[in-house]
């Protein structure tokens, strides 16, 4: 019989892993973000072994599975004398492989902005370096607000996965519930809901701050 | 107890293994993703029987909560509830069918919705059959259109078929973790696993690009 | 003082300018004149680095252009308006003004807003200062392209076609500030196709055929029978501009 009911007792123990799972989210967005824009920025260089090393670290990190890239980093950082817990590993790792895609959606900003508007910043005698922080990043960012917001609801989605490495997060502590409770169903069925509304309704504010910033942009 | 037992022959043919579940689990829920949401994304689009609107609500769901949580839902939740057996493999199968129909579905319906309205009125004016429409104008233009949407999906999928491991299923990821704890030697295993992976991507990719280029083509000398 | 000595610039197996010299001193307006692809906004584009030059030299007051250093001192005192305005979408009208002064001559971020102002002012702009470039009409943008150039107190403007996107009545609004600006004795390089606006600000005409200087003279030698006219090439051009 279906029991909805069943998460309400639990609610405590579902929050802990949610706040775990935010806590991750969140370090891993800026992680990610920081990551992802310097290989973009390498990716479009002018020097050649820079731009071949950023597409080979896209390449890899967009075609492995996250999986195998946290039980690479959770066994074998200590193998290597580094010993961080499950947390850190996660939001090491989730750093790293995300900043791929974070890479490629800046990178496409950046090629989409119209070469005349970074000739003329060039003519009004800018340094390479304000105007990628004046005129390029800002623009190529802002244009890039809801794309990158769907790599970072991946980021959260892919979060579940770290339970794979005992992070005590949202999709751990739904085990516990659903082993304690013996309702698996209706435990997942709540957490399948959950992350569905959570994003949801990231992403529509995700979608409005998209066009309240480009409110003003032609196209 | 973990050992340093080193690798043995069986290693390479426990790689073999699961590199063939691997591929079979991804092969078939593609198959039957495509199938499937194929199946939801035209239901959606006559509006049939007015379900298509609940469909589209759970394919939303299963794009947007994560594919490990799916999966314990299937595995663990169906059986429980509906008391009947299901394994790994099975559940698998199911769930990664499912979560690749919902994601097909939406690329179909944005697939016939890029087909430009007027020609489908110009069919319908010389007397096409819906049946006809759909085979000789919405099928061959929303394919091409959808290509590379499907294969970029499928690379993704592809990825994807490494958490059916967590549920058991002893596919390339769960063979890594099984010759990982034997040997404990992570810098060796998980790069050759890693490695396994991107060859598999890159192949699908490749086969991809072929696909996308045959279906272009065809789209252009159906124009002429 | 600009000083251009046998000009060259390549792309790849076109040679688009094939020794040009040209002299420019400071209060004076040049207009270059020239048909499609001979080569004028390659000059322009030369002279403030956006292109790097083949060979020859060019000098603006003793900076060489192809000193990276120097460069910089020439982007300083050479300020661009483009055909396509090129304003940046992100920043408002003041932003874009202001944005070059206080990032690159160091001004105080408030003098150089109050310049702005002022500035906008001139142009009859100054109600859009929080305003977008995309919010603007195509005559208006210009106008703000024209007010970002100015910003940096150039000694030497070039222009490059900046009315060639605006339909007649935002044209004439443009005018009207390059011709008052012209009067004030401010440096002009004009790359135009307003033959009745290069007559009327010019002190001097240049005309540009594949690439080489074919005449370059004084504003009444050009337009006269025995001097510009006198060759058919440049005849042409004036009567098939003077038909459109
Ligand atoms: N970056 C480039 N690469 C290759 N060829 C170029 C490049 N820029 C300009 N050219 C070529 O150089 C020639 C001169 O171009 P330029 O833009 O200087 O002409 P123009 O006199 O300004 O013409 P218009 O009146 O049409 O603006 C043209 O043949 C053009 O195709
Ligand atoms: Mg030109």
């Amino acid at each position: 019989m279906l029991d909805p009911a069943v998460m309400m007792e639990y609610m405590p123990a579902f929050w802990d892993g949610f706040i775990v799972t935010a806590e991750v989210s969140i370090l891993s967005i800026i992680g990610s973000f920081i990551i992802g824009l310097l290989i973009a920025l390498l990716r479009i260089s002018e020097n050649k072994v820079c731009r071949f090393a950023a597409l080979f670290y896209v390449d890899i990190f967009r075609n492995i599975p996250f999986l195998v890239l946290i039980f690479f980093a959770y066994y074998g950082l200590p193998e290597v004398g580094i010993y961080i817990d499950a947390f850190w590993t996660g939001c090491f790792t989730l750093s790293i492989a995300v900043a791929a895609y974070v890479a490629e959606t800046i990178r496409a900003g950046i090629q989409n902005i119209d070469k005349g508007i970074i000739e003329a910043a060039k003519s009004f005698g800018f340094k390479r370096v304000q105007i990628y922080t004046k005129i390029i990043l800002p623009i190529a960012i802002t244009s890039s607000i809801r794309p990158l917001g769907s790599v970072f609801i991946n980021l959260i989605l892919t979060t579940s996965i770290l339970s794979a490495i005992t992070l005590g997060e949202l999709t751990s502590a739904s085990k516990i519930i659903a082993s304690t409770t013996f309702r698996p169903f209706e435990v997942y069925m709540f957490l399948v809901i959950f992350y569905g509304v959570l994003t949801f309704a990231l992403s529509a504010v995700i979608a409005g701050w998209h066009k309240y910033l480009n409110r003003y942009n032609e196209a | 107890m973990y050992g340093d037992q080193g690798f043995t022959i069986f290693d390479l043919q426990l790689w073999a293994e699961g590199l063939g579940i691997t591929f079979g689990v991804f092969l078939s829920s593609s198959i039957l993703g495509l199938i499937f949401g194929s199946i939801i994304g035209l239901i959606r689009y006559y509006n049939i029987i007015g379900i298509g609107r609940v469909l589209m609500l759970g394919s939303e769901f299963l794009k947007n909560s994560p594919v490990l949580v799916q999966l314990f839902l299937v595995y663990f939740g169906i059986p429980a509830l509906f008391t009947i057996d299901l394994s790994p493999v099975e559940a698998a199968i199911i769930t990664l069918s499912g979560n690749t129909a919902a994601f097909i579905a939406v690329i179909v319906i944005s697939s016939i919705d890029a087909i430009d309205k007027k020609q489908l009125e110009a069919a319908r004016s010389f007397a096409l059959s819906e049946w006809q429409i759909l085979r000789l104008i919405i099928y061959p233009q929303s394919l091409a259109f959808a290509m590379p949407m499907f294969v970029s999906l499928a690379i993704n999928q592809l990825q994807v078929t490494s958490l059916v491991s967590v549920i058991g299923v002893v596919d390339l990821t769960r063979v890594g973790d099984i010759i990982n704890q034997r040997t404990f030697e992570p810098f060796i295993v998980w790069p050759i696993i890693g490695v396994t992976y991107f060859v598999l991507a890159k192949l699908v990719e490749r086969i991809g690009a072929r696909l996308e280029q045959r279906f272009s083509v065809h789209q252009a000398s159906s124009e002429i | 003082m600009i000083e251009i000595h046998d000009l060259h610039k390549d792309f790849g197996d076109l040679k688009v300018l094939k020794g040009v010299d040209l002299k420019i001193k400071p209060g004076e307006v040049v207009s270059i004149l020239g048909g499609s692809g001979s080569g004028k906004s390659t000059l322009i584009r030369c002279i403030n680095g956006l292109e790097k030059i083949t060979s020859g030299s060019i000098f603006v007051d003793d900076f060489d252009v192809r000193n990276k250093k120097d460069l910089m001192e020439i982007r300083k005192r050479c300020s661009t308006v483009f055909q396509q305005f090129d304003l940046y979408p992100h920043l408002s009208v003041l932003d874009n003004i202001a944005l070059a002064p206080i990032n690159v001559l160091k001004q105080n971020k408030k003098d150089a807003k109050i310049k702005a102002m002022e500035l906008l002012r001139s142009v009859e702009l100054e109600e859009k200062a929080s305003v977008y470039p995309a919010q603007l009409s195509g005559g208006q943008k210009q106008r703000i392209g024209i007010c970002r150039a100015l910003a940096m107190e150039p000694n030497y403007l070039l222009l490059d076609e900046v009315t060639s996107s605006l339909d007649p009545e935002m044209t004439a609004e443009v005018l009207v500030i390059l011709k008052k600006l012209a009067k004030e004795g401010i440096t002009m390089i004009s790359v135009t196709h307003e033959i009745g606006f290069a007559q009327e600000i010019s002190d001097r005409i240049v005309f540009l055929d594949e690439g080489k200087i074919l005449q370059n003279l004084s504003k009444d030698e050009f337009f006269s029978d025995e001097g510009g006219k006198s060759d058919p090439r440049i005849a042409k051009f004036l009567s098939k501009m003077g038909n459109q």
